[in-house]
């Protein structure tokens, strides 16, 4: 058995989308190749542990989060959920167990609530459609629940709200509710404040942090945004191009970064109180590169500033510097 | 009554400014009273959350409003010059070649069916009279001053990046010769390494081309990188004005102090998260005097009646009942 | 807790309602509509009170062709019959054709348009071909083919549903050759709401494909179903017009369009009988720019461009 503590751990996990060739290449019978989306990620999430996945646009971190919500495909590896393999578990039905222990807090509430359902309606559907509740008594009471921990209150008073009669922040205690009203063991939670107003995005990771110190929930917390990660994670993974560059304690990862590109990561992310006291490194050059044509060797190596001959060659596996800090980079001890 | 102490005149004066929006017949005081002075080279952060009217007043400046808005009182004037801001067809003249401003979507903000060296070339055409030659040599300039390759003129905007479409927009608002640039949000949807590339590139062209810049942007951090000054907006009016070292050391204003507060810092070292109470206001029913009261941890009497004035205090100004005491003009207090 | 749902939900849904229904009574165009429609349904409704029985040659009242006068507000025909009270009973024959052609557009419209968006792939391909083929089949070339054969059937006596099997007839042709322009409406909306992040979310919260559908995409699609069918009305009405002017309406139940086909034998026009003509012909048009009205105006009421959120 693997490991059994964790609740979900993800080994090698592939999502690789085929390219649409043309009509020409197809009548040739021509592969166009695949975007590697996500090309070999390991991950253990332990339970009531909040893990970071930190990586900017076309990383994959939203993928890696669409395959574990079970929106997405994978196409190697396997996802294990309390060790059994979820990969192969299909349809609604099939998948009923496993969404109502898994659930998704999406980006932008605005566009993750129907616009013609109300806030009681939002809420109820997961209960309904997961059958956790017998009758409307339950089914009221529940949703009161949910709606009280993500902070709407009196409950009642949102029920037959429209979620365009709501402000930002209300919008996203939302989407939180109709997570938690199914009581899940595990939460993905894709950019769950980068839309907020700044001041409100404190409120809701206090949410967040009290579902798990209350009720020893696992949370994968998908940002692109470093201090955010530190605040609220246990453990960062860095994502670049598909695959973890780095991954280790919040304070590890943010203090003692030992691969080039969390360190540029660190370095490029504004600050007050000034930049001070980080290792000095070039700025980075150019931009991330397309998931259809991933660098050779190290995916990183054509903008990294401290790459040299092997990074060309070989891609570096992930070596440990750490206690539970692993950097795949060739520099890294 | 604005902050110009210097004996020369600044470069940019708003002058109590206030602008209102008709909406279903009703009219919403978007800003009130905004007031602030830039001078040359001056590099300024208008900080605010969604509804504190930084947008709108970086709008009426460029004279940019959109046609339901009213400039319903005060003024903007250029090298003490009164900008026509609430008529597009007189301020056309002044837009582009005085004050220019580099949009957030820059996708939505260029012609996708256009190459990009021809819409850098359009305004040089238009404005500087430039024949057709000249102003693709200026585009190629302009490019390279931005730091795409002049060759890369010929792309389509769906061929770059999200960086270089917004060097782009950089581009295209320096075409003119501008010597104020307006930033609003220019880095928001970008990643973090492109944002720092490109607040680098702004910082350089600063420098540079010694340009004033005004960067709107509800991001703290972005301002700490690459502002002289900060002030803080809320709820349509500016709440705290100073330097950046100065509000960030010592903020004076306690909706300042709570949103640096609110920020993740790991400089800090401590782990702390504390949220401001309830939602920020909207124009509908702005709370009664001072429009942060119902979130202020320090409340006190007179928060709830009478609005604070925006007074003097030590290098830069603050609006809050807190600190008024120390001042003698607080008698003048602005009235909604 | 329980009466919270009673309470609550219900209150929502009525405050969306009126919301929706000062916005679209706002609207000058869907004031007129609206009055218009009122009006034909209600004599279409209950022609026998407003004008007696339906006339026929046997207990026609008036001269041949005569004029308007007190006694037949809008003249007779060419065998006497009160042209009044045909126009008033072919409200009834014209609007119920046209309602019905339209809830069959509209019904399979829909499922075919709302089904191809959301599978996507193969299904989405068979369909819009499907689809395509009834786009471009005309009505009147249908109509032609099908009511004959319908009829040796039948009988010209017979009943289909309670409907002589002429109108019938009328009724599934502008049915099935206007669902298509439905289909490909909803279907392009389907669409864009597919990849609408609240669709991701009703899949992480367990809801199946035609949960997602019918509680989901259908509610969103309302907008565009209810404009369009509005429009699709109006064509209905037309075609109805334009079939039974053709002489495949049913003489025995006329319509509109039946009454404008037998004003042209009759020559009403040579005649300078602009009463025959004029009668049913301004029916026609104002019914369906009651129609169009109203449809326009139920775009602009939904159009969420239109509507400003606070």
């Amino acid at each position: 058995m693997p490991d059994t503590a964790g609740i979900l751990r993800l080994e090698s996990l592939q999502v690789h989308f085929p390219i649409q060739g043309g009509l020409f290449d197809r009548v040739l019978g021509r592969s166009v190749g695949a975007m590697r989306a996500v090309d070999g990620i390991d991950l253990n999430v332990g339970r009531g542990e909040i893990v970071a996945l930190v990586g900017e646009s076309g990383s994959g971190k939203t993928t890696v989060g669409r395959v574990i919500t079970k929106l997405a495909k994978p196409t190697g590896g396997r996802m294990l959920f309390e060790g059994r393999d979820m990969r192969s578990v299909e349809g609604f039905s099939a998948l009923r167990p496993y969404r109502r222990r898994v659930q998704m807090i999406f980006q932008d509430a605005y566009q993750a609530l129907n616009p013609r359902h109300t806030v009681f309606d939002i809420v109820a559907e997961p209960l309904q459609s997961l059958r956790l509740v017998g009758n409307a008594t339950q089914l009221a009471d529940r949703v009161s629940e949910a709606l009280a921990a993500a902070g709407l209150n009196p409950p009642g008073d949102f029920f037959a709200r429209f979620p365009h009669e709501l402000s930002g922040g209300q919008r996203q205690r939302v989407v939180i509710a109709g997570a938690l009203a199914v009581r899940p063991e595990l939460i993905v939670a894709d950019e769950p404040v980068s839309m907020l107003d700044v001041s409100i995005r404190a409120q809701i990771l206090q949410v967040l942090v009290d579902l798990r110190d209350r009720h020893n929930m696992a949370l994968l917390f998908i940002t692109h945004d470093l201090p955010l990660a530190w605040l609220i994670a246990d453990r960062i993974a860095v994502l670049y191009l598909g695959k973890l560059v780095e991954i280790g304690s919040a304070d590890e990862i943010t203090f003692n970064p030992r691969h080039p590109y969390t360190v540029a990561l660190r370095n490029a992310t504004p600050q007050i109180g000034g930049n001070a006291g980080r290792a000095e490194l070039p700025a980075l050059q150019g931009e991330v590169p397309s998931a259809a044509r991933v660098p050779k060797g190290c995916r990183f190596h054509p903008r990294c500033p401290l790459a040299f001959d092997r990074c060309k060659a070989e891609e570096p596996p992930a070596i440990e510097v750490g206690p539970q800090h692993l950097s795949a980079c060739w520099l890294a001890k | 009554m604005t902050s110009s102490s210097q004996d020369k005149t600044p470069l940019l004066e708003i002058d109590r400014l206030s602008v209102d929006y008709g909406l279903k017949g009703v009219s919403l005081r978007a800003i009130d009273g905004v007031s602030f002075a830039l001078r040359a080279g001056e590099a300024v952060g208008l900080v605010g959350e969604s509804g504190s009217g930084k947008t709108t007043t970086a709008m009426a400046i460029a004279g940019l409003l959109s046609p339901n808005a009213r400039v319903s009182g005060g003024q903007v004037r250029y090298r003490g010059n009164r900008l026509p801001i609430d008529d597009d067809a007189a301020m056309r003249p002044h837009r582009w070649s005085e004050t220019s401003v580099v949009f957030q979507g820059a996708m939505n903000a260029l012609n996708p069916v256009h190459r990009i060296i021809k819409q850098i070339a359009e305004p040089c055409m238009l404005k500087l009279g430039m024949s057709r030659g000249e102003a693709t040599k200026r585009g190629s300039e302009l490019l390279q001053l931005v730091g795409i390759p002049a060759d890369r003129g010929s792309a389509y905007p769906h061929e770059l990046s999200g960086g270089m479409r917004q060097r782009v927009m950089i581009a295209m608002a320096l075409a003119c010769r501008p010597s104020i640039i307006i930033g609003d949000e220019p880095t928001t949807a970008l990643d973090v390494i492109t944002q720092a590339q490109i607040l680098n590139l702004l910082g350089d062209l600063r420098s540079q081309l010694s340009l004033a810049l005004i960067l709107i942007t509800h991001d703290l951090s972005v301002v700490a990188k690459c502002c002289d000054r900060v002030m803080i907006m809320y709820a349509g009016r500016i709440v705290e004005d100073g330097t950046v070292a100065e509000i960030f050391a010592q903020p004076k204003h306690p909706y300042t102090r709570q949103l640096i507060e609110s920020i993740p810092n790991p400089a800090s070292g401590k782990k702390m998260i504390r949220p401001i109470p309830g939602d920020p206001p909207n124009l509908v029913n702005r709370p009664s005097g001072c429009a942060f009261h119902p979130r202020c941890p320090s409340v006190m009497g007179g928060c709830a009646t009478e609005v604070p004035s925006l007074n003097k205090f030590g290098r830069g100004r603050v609006a809050c009942h807190l600190h008024r005491s120390l001042t003698q003009e607080d008698k003048v207090a602005v009235h909604a | 807790m329980s009466d919270n749902i009673v309470r609550y939900c219900p209150r929502g849904r009525a405050r969306a309602i009126k919301g929706f229904l000062r916005q679209f009574l706002s609207y000058g165009g869907a004031q007129v509509g609206l009055v218009c429609l009122v009006f034909f349904l209600v004599v279409g409704a209950v022609p026998n009170i407003l004008a007696g029985p339906l006339q026929t040659a046997i207990n026609a009242t008036g001269d041949f062709l005569a004029p308007p006068s007190g006694e037949h507000l809008l003249g007779t025909d060419e065998i006497g019959r009160d042209v009044l009270n045909l126009v008033l009973h072919g409200a009834r024959i014209s609007l119920t054709i046209a309602l019905l052609a339209t809830v069959i557009s509209l019904v399979v419209g829909t499922t075919i348009g709302t089904t191809a968006g959301y599978y996507g792939g193969r299904v989405d391909v068979w369909l819009m071909r499907l689809t395509d083929f009834f786009f471009v089949m005309p009505s009147f070339v249908l109509a032609l083919v099908i009511t004959p054969v319908v009829l040796e059937v039948m009988g010209r006596g017979g009943e289909i549903l309670g409907f002589r099997p002429s109108l019938f007839v009328i009724i599934v042709v502008i049915g099935m050759t206007s669902w298509s322009f439905v289909a490909r409406i909803v279907r392009s909306q389907t669409l864009s709401l597919k990849e609408r992040p609240f669709i991701d979310r009703a899949r992480v919260a367990g809801s199946s494909n035609f949960g997602i559908m019918v509680r989901h995409i259908l509610p969103n699609l309302v907008p565009q179903i209810a404009a369009n069918g509005a429009l699709v009305v109006a064509s209905a009405i037309y075609v109805e017009t334009s079939l039974s002017f053709l002489g495949l309406g049913d003489p025995l139940q006329p319509s509109w369009g039946t009454l404008l086909s037998l004003a042209q034998r009759a020559g009403a026009a040579s005649a300078g009988a602009w009463w025959y003509l004029g009668a049913p012909g301004l029916c026609v048009l104002t019914v369906s720019l009651s129609f169009v009205l109203i449809g326009s105006a139920l775009d602009d009421t939904f159009n969420p461009r239109r509507r400003v959120i606070p």
